[in-house]
């Protein structure tokens, strides 16, 4: 049986969401044209907006899974790995 | 460039309306804690509770909050079903003091029957709660509208929510949202609502189906379903969507509108 840890709220240690992730999304601002739709689709809500209306994830929180690389229309978000 | 292709209800003017950028609409302020949650990457309930408390714009602290895993939906939600869970028809959805129910479903433990039948929104309507309602986190807004419109009504509400998880289902995180997609376009998990003054309606028209096979084929918990198995999972998709429209029909509305 497998069981979900999202709901177990104290986990007895410090926890850092960030720390485990692979890959960081980039955007390519050229490209961007400010539709919000990784911001929508970010389940950790690790994407923000920047005052020049475009977005960035929050290395804290973002856990690297790649769905807004994957749900982006024109390609914007590629996924650079982590060193 | 339409880009979210669905129908909206009654309801006035939806969301889906301004096309791509959508999205700008939305409230910027979050509610749901992404600092301390431990969910996986591509977690799809922590969208969808995201998403929910976004709606909400608070923390819904009387409301029940299952998770299908196997043992948890079954003695939690259908504690007062005498025979188990073996038969669907005699459970009932029951809560002493929820304001309301979400069963954000992921499916965990189960195999292919409990993918595929799942009849929890219609035993709420047979239960006659006020409103009811299916909804997927791959399509937010209607998700966002359905918990905008429960959080209106008085009186019982449930909303059953499809979460891809890709630890349990054993597919790729990134693949998360069109997992959901997918099931949603295959018609094995329509997204509809009843109640609240609104008729039994589809949210999310499908006129196009992609065959089931491309739901359960990039799942690796499904990698040794044969043909057969996939011709019956199809077969059975389809009477399941059929008898759903018949329910639908505006003649037999009386029984089904709350």
């Amino acid at each position: 049986m497998i069981e979900c840890s999202l709901l177990n709220k104290d986990l007895g240690r410090p926890f850092k969401p960030g720390a485990r992730r692979e890959a960081t999304p980039v955007w390519d601002k050229d490209k961007c044209i400010r539709c919000a739709l990784c911001y929508v689709y970010c389940p950790d809500g690790a994407i923000y907006r920047t005052e020049d209306g475009f977005f960035e994830a929050d290395t804290e929180k973002c856990k690297g899974c790649g769905i807004c690389h994957r749900e982006c229309w024109f390609g914007v978000i590629s996924m650079v790995k982590e060193e | 460039m339409l880009v979210w292709g669905y129908q909206h209800g009654k309801g006035g003017i939806g969301m889906d309306t301004f096309s791509l950028y959508v999205p700008n609409f939305l409230p910027c302020k979050e509610y749901f804690i992404p600092e301390k949650n431990s969910a996986c990457p591509g977690c799809g309930l922590a969208l969808a509770v995201r998403h929910t408390y976004k709606a909400a714009e608070r923390l819904i602290e009387n409301a029940v909050w299952l998770q299908a895993a196997q043992g948890n939906i079954f003695e939690g939600v259908f504690a007062q079903s005498p025979v188990g869970k073996s038969e669907p028809s005699l459970l009932r959805i029951t809560s002493a003091t929820a304001e309301m129910i979400i069963c954000f479903d992921n499916e965990a433990g189960g195999g292919i029957d409990e993918a595929l039948k799942k009849p929890l929104p219609a035993i709420a309507v047979a239960e006659g709660f006020q409103y009811v309602a299916t909804a997927c986190p791959s399509y937010p807004f209607d998700l966002y509208e359905k918990v905008k419109r429960a959080l209106e009504v008085k009186g019982k509400v449930f909303i059953h929510m499809l979460c891809p998880c890709p630890v349990g289902w054993q597919f790729d995180p990134e693949t998360t949202v069109k997992i959901g997609r997918w099931a949603v376009e295959s018609r094995a998990f329509p997204l509809y609502e009843v109640g609240a003054g609104i008729a039994y309606h589809m949210t999310v028209q499908i006129p196009k189906p992609r065959p089931v096979a491309d739901y359960l084929k990039p799942q690796y918990r499904f990698a040794e379903l044969s043909d057969n198995q996939l011709a019956d999972a199809q077969a059975f998709i389809e009477s399941n969507y059929k008898k759903l429209i018949d329910t639908m029909q505006p003649d037999k509305q009386m029984t089904a509108q709350i």
